[in-house]
């Protein structure tokens, strides 16, 4: 073997064990966040094997037993059509991940791609990019869903685009004044004044700086576009039934059989908490763990 | 947290004290705080000219017609009827409301003729900057009548049966008819645009929620939109309300508020509270355990005036045969739906006619047996219809349903699970309120399109759903034999025949099954024991519930005596 | 005052830019306001639908509305209502102020709880109180906003027979009555906000207190104290009034919620009615409004960027 295979092949388990020891760094020194990643992956895989872990199919209805409290036929109750609550709620989780990282992520790209032209170029590069997410944020964000809605018809696609579209302008300004600290920063100047092109010293230095902020950004949205899609559902604009997102069996059945039922608004509700919960201690502590600069001093 | 405990003090210590301070001797004053029928509306507009079909809602205890209910007769008093229709008042139950009397005469050369005796001595109310108070006359129920029909919002045709409207003297009026017209009543006597309102407010800006003026029991007083609509009592009013063989000047109570409340769990907080004393509209959904946690309120409940079902377009494949539309009628299991979905709270069969309209409704063991295996459970027949019609394997098609309306998206995925049983594919295409609208009126919705709609009266709701090319014919219904009868219907003038033809017209249509029929819901009213003098009534005319607040009294003394 | 100026005069075309794009997308929708008019009657013809096209103005080409909108906009006359005829201008007067009271209390109580407990998570971090306190903000973030509010609204009046205030009194008219019907949909608002603020506020003080200025002022002697309140805070607070600047529309948005729940006549029922009935005026003033009152903040948000942090005044 020559001398740089063998070193290609000895580098491979150092990367894969630099993953296992972070984890476990994580375990040791941030618990609570760790507890928050292992639920949310917990989420994550129930929502995508969601077909097969569940006991029914979503839309069966069986007038005969609505409304069955919890049992063991049936572990979260039927709803008031007679429908497995179970598998809804896991057909839940894999619509609220699926819309959850999908608008999320968008919404950070978005972010991240604003907020770094804005705030580094600064002058008219600046000036312009903002009068833009002036005018995108002067719309409500209700009137914008309900025309997007009503032109191209309600369904996942046109939720994840709506919501990333306005989180991502609207993060865009976070990310603007994090950059506009980063760049008055020594290290910055001392890049500048040594001749780095711009590109390497977004991506070395200022990108790096920022990612604190990108990541609880990045978390904080998952969270706030599951609960958005909720909201939407309240409204009347979300994904449309007989779909069971948390959000629309919460607000909707939910809400309305809150007294005869309670389990049928317990098991969406109790989902969607915990999911935003733990998705935002995690991104905390992965945030702590991975700031260089947090660690160690004091 | 102290004014809870007290009530809880004060509630068990009078609990067992006999509740007789039954003076049935009314009480004046007081305020009643009503959570109404259209619980999530605020006024739309107070100007007659507008058009709009909610007007009498807001303003009915402020103005008057020419003819209103008669509410002796109402069940509560011993009578026949519940007066809850939305817009329907059968003839023996007319009461001249500002006409002391009226009747029809053939003149010579002139035609139909329907003169009115006004009622002398009504005031209306003084308007400061517009008008003193004054006495009604002629002059002003011709005024009234131009208004709504020179207006430019006027719904062409509502007023063609009339040549014109004369003030003879100070207390007659004629109506000069082209020819008789069934519904005359409807249209300007009890309807929905027959205020009477001043002449003063011709050139002033009728708009404006402080210019609303009549002769009616209560006067606008306050008006925040969203929130609340308060009205005061009106001193002068001339009205009478006769209990224990009495004669009592109403209103009663001092103060009439609506209270809008859009959210429904909110609505039925105030119920419990007692921060409303009486809420119109409550889902059969949450009755049981309303009555549970409030065992002291007192109820009563009404079958809804409007039909659910999916109409079928007839004018398109599939359902332009009718076996496929007997076929789905037949599929889905309407009375497991009664049973079941609805728990009871529902009938079977209440549409087109509804079971109130008597004379015009006839019973379903009364129909044919091709209409009563409409409304039975046959997926076997169901599906020998469909190999029959040429769809062996059953067929898919759209249904357009309102998210607006959570009866209805809870209902759909029973439906399409029924039909899945006998191989067609039900696709569910939910819409937001004016899209989904839009659909029906633009003529671009599909080959199903799932609604409710309102019967109005007994001849409007075969008129308005099966004449040809009518707004709110989805199903594309179209006979030429029955435009005919409609119109013959229209000039019968009397009533017996009428019922015969009606009745006649709506065994045709059901024969025909253009619509996937559903159970028609019971919706509740309920209220609190001290307020007095009710029973569950909710409309004296088209949406007008004035003349029914206006004899309500509060016993306040039970009110305070419960804790409240 | 110059940047000022320029700043002010910028708003304009954006103000118009955005106006275009919800007047004309708002025509793009299925569903006339024609349509809803007509069907709220039994009968109706073709003739119907253009009489009242004429008398609402509506047969017009689009363009030319929008014209003659915008020209009466800048005299400060929004149009009538389509449906009740009133005069659009009057009301947002009447609605304004009610969002806006409840969104400002509930910004004080959201920055009430978040600000004091930010920078104690950050001073005291990774100890159990910051845990709890990150804990509590977070679980108030978690749990939808209308659930809270229903259940607030439901429970308490089937177990003790108390509710909130269910009426809105105008401040005007009684002050106290007022006040204790917004307190409860404020701080139900203004927790599930302040979860996002102490989040930044954390977040931002960690990263300021490693810096060097920081650890000079420590080596000097300078009490804790001191240096939280007059080095770290104030630029800790930059992303902070970001985000404060940023619950405006969000605050406009979720106020729609707890406004239907707690009985609030406010901008965002009206919004949400004028929507559903396709009242276009109503819809494009509260779009002009709203508008102009999130554009003005975001302004006082990047002036006070240039007092808080002294490094960009320079630019």
């Amino acid at each position: 073997m020559t001398a740089i295979a063998a070193k290609a092949a000895s580098a491979r388990p150092a990367r894969r064990g630099l993953v296992i020891t972070f984890a476990l760094k994580l375990w040791r020194e941030k618990r609570l966040g760790a507890v928050g990643g292992i639920l949310f992956l917990l989420f994550l895989v129930c929502g995508i094997f969601a077909q097969w872990l569940a006991p029914y199919g979503i839309n069966e209805t069986n007038l005969a037993y609505r409304l069955t409290p919890p049992s063991l036929a049936f572990p979260f109750g039927t709803d008031h059509l007679g429908r497995d609550m179970l598998s809804r709620v896991l057909m839940g989780a894999q619509l609220s991940m699926l819309v959850g990282f999908l608008a999320a992520g968008l919404a950070t790209v978005i972010s991240v791609v604003l907020g770094l032209a804005s705030g580094y170029f600064g002058g008219k590069v600046d000036m312009l990019i903002q009068r833009m997410v002036d005018a995108w944020m002067t719309f409500p964000d209700l009137v914008l869903l309900v025309v997007v809605i009503s032109i191209v018809g309600a369904g996942i696609v046109q939720i994840v685009v709506v919501l990333g579209l306005l989180y991502g302008i609207a993060g865009s300004r976070i990310v603007r004044g994090a950059v506009i600290s980063a760049r008055e920063q020594m290290y910055i100047h001392a890049a500048q004044s040594i001749g780095g092109g711009t590109f390497y010293i977004l991506w070395r230095h200022v990108l790096p700086n920022i990612m604190p902020v990108v990541i609880v950004l990045f978390t904080t949205r998952i969270g706030a576009v599951i609960l958005s899609e909720a909201a939407l559902s309240f409204l009347g604009l979300g994904v449309p039934p007989p779909a069971p997102t948390w959000g629309g069996m919460l607000s909707g059945a939910g809400r309305t059989y809150m007294y005869v039922g309670p389990w049928l608004a317990v098991a969406p509700g109790l989902c969607l908490t915990i999911v935003v919960y733990s998705v935002n201690v995690f991104g905390d502590a992965l945030r702590d763990q991975l700031d260089p600069r947090m660690k160690g001093s004091r | 947290m102290t004014t809870v405990m007290i009530r809880a003090v004060l509630l068990s210590v009078f609990a067992w004290l006999p509740l007789a301070s039954h003076s049935e001797e009314p009480q004046y004053g007081g305020e009643l705080n009503v959570v109404t029928v259209y619980r999530t509306l605020s006024a739309l507009s107070w100007d007659p000219a507008d058009w709009v079909w909610k007007q009498n809602h807001d303003t009915g205890m402020v103005r008057e017609q020419l003819i209103g209910a008669d509410l002796s007769q109402s069940v509560g008093r011993g009578g026949n009827y519940h007066f809850v229709s939305d817009a329907y008042l059968p003839e023996a139950a007319f009461r001249g409301e500002l006409a002391e009397s009226w009747a029809f005469e053939q003149r010579p050369g002139q035609g139909r003729v329907l003169v009115f005796k006004l009622r002398r001595g009504v005031m209306f109310q003084a308007l400061p900057g517009v008008m003193r108070a004054r006495e009604m006359d002629a002059e002003d129920v011709v005024f009234s009548y131009n208004l709504v029909n020179n207006s430019p919002k006027l719904i062409a045709t509502y007023f063609d049966h009339i040549e014109k409207v004369v003030a003879v003297d100070k207390y007659t009026v004629e109506f000069h008819f082209k020819a008789f017209f069934a519904e005359w009543a409807y249209r300007f006597g009890y309807g929905y645009y027959s205020a009477i309102v001043p002449r003063e407010t011709a050139d002033i800006d009728r708009k404006n929620w402080k210019n609303v003026v009549g002769t009616g029991p209560f006067q606008l007083s306050s008006y925040i939109q969203g929130n609340s609509q308060i009205y005061s009592k009106n001193q002068h009013y001339w009205g009478t309300e006769q209990l224990q063989g009495r004669d009592y000047k109403i209103p009663f109570v001092d103060k009439l508020k609506y209270r809008i409340i859009k959210d429904e769990a909110t609505a039925y907080t105030a119920l419990r509270t007692a921060k409303v004393d009486i809420q119109e509209s409550i889902r059969w959904l949450v009755v049981d355990h309303l009555r549970e946690t409030t065992p002291e309120l007192k109820w009563s409940r009404r079958l809804v005036e409007t039909g659910k079902f999916i109409a079928l377009r007839l004018d398109q494949k599939p359902f332009d045969d009718v076996r496929v539309r007997r076929a789905v009628n037949m599929a889905v299991n309407q009375r497991e739906i009664v049973e079941l979905f609805y728990g009871g709270h529902a009938e079977l069969f209440a549409y087109p006619q509804h079971p109130s309209y008597s004379g015009y409704f006839e019973p379903l063991a009364a129909m044919p047996a091709a209409v009563r295996e409409l409304y039975d459970y046959n997926p076997q027949r169901a599906r020998e219809l469909l190999t029959e019609a040429g769809y062996p394997n059953g067929f898919s098609f759209n249904v357009q349903v309102c998210s607006c309306n959570p009866g209805s998206m809870d209902l759909i995925p029973l439906i399409k699970d029924y039909l899945s049983r006998v191989g067609v594919e039900l696709v569910i295409q939910p819409y937001e309120y004016a899209s989904h609208l839009s659909l029906m009126t633009t003529g671009s919705h599909g080959e199903g399109y799932f609604m409710d709609n309102g019967h109005t009266n007994p001849t409007t709701t075969l008129r308005k759903s099966f004449g040809s090319g009518q707004t709110w014919n989805p199903s594309r219904y179209s006979d030429p034999a029955f435009d005919v009868m409609m119109a013959t219907v229209y000039a019968t003038e009397d009533e017996g025949q009428r019922e015969a033809l009606v009745r006649q017209l709506t065994r045709d249509i059901l024969l025909q099954a253009p619509y996937l029929f559903l159970p028609t819901v019971y919706v509740y009213s309920a209220w609190w024991p001290w307020v007095k003098n009710y029973s569950g009534e909710l409309r004296a005319g088209a949406v007008n519930p004035g003349p029914i607040y206006a004899r309500i009294w509060i016993d306040q003394k039970m009110k305070k005596a419960m804790g409240f | 005052m110059r940047y000022l100026l320029r700043r002010l005069l910028a708003l304009i075309p954006t103000l118009f830019f955005a106006s275009i794009i919800v007047f004309a997308s708002m025509r793009m929708i299925p569903g006339d306001v024609i349509d809803l008019m007509l069907a709220q009657n039994d009968i109706s013809t073709g003739q119907d639908r253009a009489r009242l096209e004429a008398a609402l103005g509506l047969d017009q080409p689009i363009v030319s509305q929008y014209f003659s909108w915008a020209g009466k906009a800048l005299q400060g006359d929004l149009g009538r209502s389509l449906w009740k005829n009133t005069p659009v201008t009057e009301q947002l007067l009447e609605r304004l102020p009610i969002t806006f009271e409840l969104g400002f209390l509930a910004l004080l109580i959201a920055l009430a709880v978040a600000l004091p407990v930010g920078i104690y998570s950050a001073i005291r971090q990774d100890t159990a109180g910051d845990y709890v306190a990150r804990s509590f903000s977070l679980l108030m973030l978690a749990i939808p906003g209308f659930l809270l509010g229903t259940v607030v609204m439901i429970y308490p009046s089937v177990w003790w027979r108390w509710s909130p205030a269910l009426e809105y009194t105008p401040f005007m008219v009684d002050p106290l009555q007022n006040l204790s019907h917004m307190l409860v949909p404020a701080t139900l608002l203004g927790l599930s906000i302040s979860a996002v603020t102490m989040r930044m506020t954390r977040t931002m003080m960690l990263e300021v207190m490693r810096q060097d200025y920081i650890r000079t002022a420590r080596a000097k002697g300078v009490g804790e104290l001191t240096i939280v309140l007059r080095h770290a805070l104030r630029n800790g607070l930059i992303p902070v009034v970001t985000l404060v600047g940023l619950q405006a529309p969000l605050l406009l948005g979720g106020t729609v919620i707890f406004e239907q729940i707690f009985v609030v006549p406010g901008m965002g029922i009206l919004l949400l009615d004028a929507v559903s009935q396709r009242d276009y005026p109503v819809i494009s003033g509260v779009f002009l409004v709203v508008g102009v009152a999130i554009l003005l903040i975001n302004l006082l948000v990047d002036l006070s960027y240039g007092w808080l942090d002294p490094k960009v005044r320079k630019q």
